[in-house]
C-alpha cells in the first residue's frame, strides 16, 4: 500500500474508535446512530436474513451489469463505426444517462414481472458510463496508426480490429469499474419498485419503519460494501491488464456538434439527425410497446401519455399534481445542487493550498463517490428525520464527492509553469490561486455540473421515496400503490425530460462560455 | 517540373509520379491551399528529400502519395498505379516523425503488423522480421514492448516496419524528427546502409538541411503559402557516404545552396 492508502486506512480505524467511544459514553449518540460494535452484533442475529438478500441482489446487479455492459460495447463499436449513428442516438443516451433511475422502477415493475426490472433497471444504468468510457477510448487513438493500416491496404475495419479495440481496453475497464457499483444501485433501486421480497432494498424498505439504527447502518454498510466489492474487482483487473489505474471519474458525454463528423456534413443531413435523436427515444418506447403486445391499460404509448396529460378527462387533475410534485422536488434538487458543487470547489481549492490534505482526501473522496447512495439513507434518516432536510442533504452528498473528484482534477491540470510565474514574483498560494488556479478551472466547474446534475435529481428523489412522501419520488410511489400506471407513466417520463433538459441546459451555457474564451 | 536521377539508375523509370496536383483543405470556415498545382518525378531507385517551411504542404504531397489523402485535381501514380490499388500489394513502406507503434505488442509484433493487414502468414516471413531486427541493431529486443525501449530505439522499430514487406517505394516524414542531433546523424547513417541494402526508391521529409543534403540524391525546396515547389537541387556526393562528410566543405557549400534556396522562397 501507499502512503496515502495508509493515512486514509488509519483515518476510517480512528473514526470508527471514535464513534464507539462517545456511543459507549453518551447513551443519546448511542441510540441515534448506534456503535460499531452494535452493528456488529445486529450483523450476527440477522445473518441468516442477509444471505438471501444480499444473494438476490447480487444476482441481479450481476445479470444486469453482463447485458448492460455487453450492450454499451457494442453499441460503443457502432458509434465509433457509424458516426451519424451516435448522433442519431444521441437523445437516447443522454436520457439513460440523465434519468432519475428510481423512476423507472415502477414502470418496469408494470410491464415486467419476478426479477427482472431489478436486473433491466441495472442494464440500463450501467449502460451509460461503459458505452462512454468505451466509445472515448476507441475513438482517442494515435492519429498516425490509422495511416499506418491504411497504408497496407486496410480498411475502417482493420483499424477496429488492429487498433482501436485493444487500445479501448483501459477505457473499457476503467467503464465497468465505475459501471460495478452502479449495477447495484440500479438492483436495490429496482426492488422499490418492484415490491420483491428479497434483496437489500427490500431489507431496508422493510427496516425503515422500525428504525433501529444498528440495523438500517449495517444493511447501509452492506449496499456499500458489496458495491465496493464489484469496483475492486474490475479495479484489480484493470491493474493487472493495464498495469494503470488512470482515469477515474467517467466524462459526461461530448455534445455531437463536437464529433468531427457534424462539421463535414450538410446542413440538411444535420437536421435531420437532430430531428432523429429528439424523436428516437419516443420511438423506441413505442416500438418495445408494441412488439411485446403489452396492453395500452398498463402501458400506454407516448400518444397516449400525451393525451392523458392534456386533452383526457383526468390531465388537469395529473397537471396539477405533477406542478405541485415538481414544485417541492426541483427546488431542493437546485440547492443540494449549487451547495454540493459550491461545497467540492471550496474543498478543491483547499487542496491546491495544502497539497497534503489532497493526498488524504482524495482517496476517501474516490471510493465514497462509488458508494451507492442507497447507503446514506439510513445515516440521514438517522441524523435528519424524514424532512425537507434530509431531501437536501442527501441531495447534497451525492453531488460533492464525484464533484469534487472532477474539480480537484482540474485544479492539478493548472500548468505548473503558470502557477509558478506567480510564485517567482513573491506570490504566496491563496494569491496563485486567486490569479492563475480559479480562472483555469472555472471551466470544470460545468462538467461538473453535466456530471452531477442527474445524481442530485435521483437523490432527491429516493430521498422523497423513502423518506420525506413528498414531490415527485412520492407521487410515482404513491401512484404504483394505487395502481394508477398512466401516472406512473406520465411521471417517469417528465422526470426524465426534466433531467435530458437540466443536462442540455448545462452543456449549452458550457459552450457558450467556451465559445468567448 | 522534373527531377531526374542523372547517371547511375540506368534507364529512368519514374516510380512516383505526381502531376500537376493541387488540394485545399478547409477548416472552419477557412481555406489553406496546401499545395497549387505541383509536379513531381521520383525516378526508380533514387533517394528525393523534401524541405520547407511548415505548411508548404510537403507532408500533404507525402500522404497524396500514400493514399491518405486525394487530390482535388491531378494525378498521382505511383508504379504507374494509383495508390491505392499499390498498397494493397504491399509495396509501400510508411514512417512518421512519431512511431506509431501498438503498444500492447512486443518489437517481434509490431513489425509482423503489416503481414498480419495485408492478410499474409506471420510464419512465413520470421526469418524476414528477425533480419529486420538485426539491421536496424535492435538486435535481443525482439520479445520487448515499446515502452522499455528509448525514443531512438522505437524509431527504429517504425522503420523497420516500415521496411519488412520490401517495399519498392518508401515514404517517410520526418521520422527523425524527434531526435536529438547525436542519434539523429548515427540513425541518418544506418537509414542510408539500409535503403542502400535494398531496392527502394524513397521519398523523405524532413526540417533538417544536414539530413537532406547527407541523405538525398536531389532535394526539392518547396515554399507555402499555396504550396509548391520552388526550386530542385543535385546533390553528388558518391555513396556510401562517410559521417566525415558532415565535417567536409563541399557539403556545406550545398547546406548553404540549400539554405539561400529556402531563404529566397520567404521560409527562414
Amino acid at each position: 500500500m501507499k502512503r496515502e492508502q495508509w493515512i486514509t486506512a488509519a483515518g476510517v480505524l480512528a473514526t470508527l474508535m471514535l464513534w464507539e467511544v462517545t456511543g459507549r459514553i453518551f447513551p443519546g449518540v448511542r441510540d441515534l446512530i448506534a456503535t460499531p460494535s452494535l452493528i456488529v452484533a445486529q450483523y450476527r442475529s440477522d445473518a441468516a436474513l442477509y444471505l438471501p438478500h444480499i444473494l438476490s441482489t447480487v444476482r441481479s446487479a450481476t445479470f444486469g451489469f453482463v447485458i448492460g455492459n455487453g450492450i454499451a460495447i457494442i453499441a460503443a463499436i457502432l458509434f465509433c463505426r457509424f458516426p451519424a449513428l451516435e448522433y442519431a442516438f444521441h437523445g437516447v443516451n443522454i436520457a439513460l444517462f440523465a434519468m432519475p433511475a428510481i423512476v423507472v422502477g415502477p414502470v418496469l415493475a408494470i410491464i415486467l414481472s419476478g426479477n427482472l426490472p431489478q436486473i433491466v433497471l441495472s442494464a440500463l444504468v450501467v449502460y451509460f458510463p461503459t458505452m462512454s468510457a468505451a466509445l472515448v477510448g476507441l475513438r482517442d487513438i494515435d492519429p498516425r496508426l490509422p495511416d499506418i493500416v491504411r497504408t497496407y491496404g486496410g480498411d475502417s475495419n482493420a483499424i477496429l480490429r488492429f487498433v482501436r479495440l485493444r487500445s479501448a481496453m483501459p477505457a473499457i475497464l476503467a467503464g465497468l469499474r465505475a459501471a460495478a457499483p452502479l449495477s447495484v444501485l440500479g438492483a436495490i433501486l429496482g426492488e422499490f419498485g418492484s415490491g420483491v421480497r428479497w434483496g437489500l432494498g427490500s431489507f431496508l424498505l422493510g427496516s425503515l419503519g422500525e428504525a433501529d439504527p444498528a440495523r438500517l447502518l449495517g444493511i447501509g454498510f452492506a449496499a456499500t460494501a458489496v458495491a465496493l466489492v464489484g469496483y475492486g474487482i474490475f479495479a484489480w483487473v484493470g491493474r493487472r491488464v493495464t498495469g494503470s489505474t488512470a482515469a477515474v471519474t467517467i466524462a459526461a458525454d461530448r455534445s455531437p456538434d463536437e464529433i468531427s463528423f457534424a462539421s463535414q456534413s450538410s446542413w440538411l443531413r444535420h437536421v435531420a439527425l437532430l430531428v432523429a435523436a429528439v424523436l428516437m427515444p419516443f420511438l423506441l418506447w413505442w416500438l418495445i410497446l408494441r412488439i411485446s403486445h403489452i396492453s395500452a391499460i398498463i402501458a400506454p404509448g407516448p400518444l397516449e401519455t400525451l393525451r392523458y396529460l392534456l386533452t383526457g378527462p383526468e390531465s388537469s387533475d395529473a397537471r396539477a399534481a405533477l406542478w405541485s410534485a415538481l414544485g417541492e422536488t426541483l427546488p431542493v434538487a437546485g440547492l443540494g445542487l449549487v451547495f454540493g458543487i459550491l461545497a467540492a470547489f471550496l474543498f478543491a481549492a483547499l487542496t491546491v493550498i495544502r497539497p497534503a490534505a489532497a493526498a488524504v482526501i482524495m482517496p476517501a473522496a474516490m471510493l465514497l463517490q462509488s458508494m451507492p447512495l442507497i447507503a446514506l439513507i439510513p445515516l440521514v434518516l438517522l441524523l435528519f428525520g424524514r424532512d425537507t432536510t434530509a431531501s437536501v442533504v442527501i441531495s447534497v452528498l451525492v453531488v460533492f464527492f464525484p464533484a469534487f473528484v472532477l474539480l480537484a482534477q482540474g485544479f492539478a491540470l493548472v500548468p505548473r509553469a503558470a502557477r509558478e510565474l506567480v510564485q517567482l514574483y513573491g506570490g504566496g498560494r491563496s494569491k496563485e490561486l486567486r490569479l492563475v488556479s480559479v480562472p483555469y478551472s472555472a471551466p470544470y466547474v460545468f462538467a461538473a455540473a453535466k456530471l452531477v446534475a442527474p445524481r442530485a435529481l435521483l437523490g432527491v428523489m429516493v430521498a422523497e421515496w423513502l423518506l420525506s412522501g413528498r414531490g415527485l419520488g412520492n407521487l410515482l410511489n404513491s401512484s404504483r400503490g394505487l395502481l394508477d400506471y398512466d401516472r406512473v407513466w406520465a411521471g417517469a417520463v417528465i422526470s426524465i425530460l426534466i433531467a435530458v433538459l437540466a443536462y442540455e441546459a448545462i452543456s449549452l451555457i458550457e459552450r457558450m462560455i467556451q465559445k468567448t474564451q | 517540373m522534373t527531377a531526374e536521377q542523372p547517371g547511375t539508375q540506368g534507364r529512368e523509370v519514374a516510380d512516383l509520379s505526381i502531376t500537376d496536383v493541387s488540394k485545399t483543405f478547409r477548416a472552419r470556415g477557412v481555406s489553406t491551399v496546401a499545395l497549387a498545382s505541383v509536379t513531381l518525378k521520383v525516378a526508380h531507385g533514387s533517394f528525393v528529400a523534401i524541405i520547407g517551411a511548415s505548411g508548404c504542404g510537403k507532408s500533404t504531397l507525402l500522404r497524396l502519395a500514400a493514399g491518405l489523402e486525394e487530390p482535388d485535381s491531378g494525378e498521382v501514380l505511383v508504379r504507374n498505379e494509383p495508390p491505392r490499388t499499390f498498397r494493397a500489394r504491399g509495396e509501400l513502406g510508411i514512417a512518421f516523425q512519431d512511431p506509431a507503434l501498438l503498444s500492447w505488442r512486443t518489437v517481434r509484433r509490431n513489425i509482423a503488423l503489416p503481414f498480419q493487414i495485408l492478410g499474409r502468414p506471420v510464419a512465413a516471413h520470421r526469418q524476414r522480421i528477425d533480419e529486420l531486427i538485426e539491421l536496424v541493431g535492435l538486435r535481443g529486443y525482439g520479445d520487448a514492448l515499446p515502452g522499455q525501449l528509448s525514443g531512438g530505439m522505437r524509431q527504429r522499430v517504425a522503420i523497420a516496419r516500415a521496411l519488412v514487406t520490401n517495399p519498392s517505394v518508401l515514404l517517410l516524414d520526418e521520422p527523425f524528427g524527434a531526435l536529438d542531433q547525436i542519434l539523429r546523424r548515427s540513425m541518418n547513417l544506418e537509414l542510408q546502409r539500409i535503403w542502400m541494402a535494398s531496392p527502394t526508391t524513397a521519398l523523405m521529409v524532413t526540417h533538417s538541411i544536414d539530413e537532406a543534403a547527407f541523405l538525398a540524391d536531389q532535394v526539392v525546396v518547396m515554399q507555402a503559402a499555396p504550396g509548391r515547389i520552388s526550386d530542385v537541387i543535385a546533390v553528388p556526393f558518391p555513396r556510401p557516404r562517410a559521417p566525415a562528410l558532415f565535417a567536409a566543405p563541399e557539403f556545406h557549400a550545398v547546406c548553404d545552396q540549400l539554405a539561400a534556396a529556402l531563404e529566397r522562397c520567404g521560409a527562414s
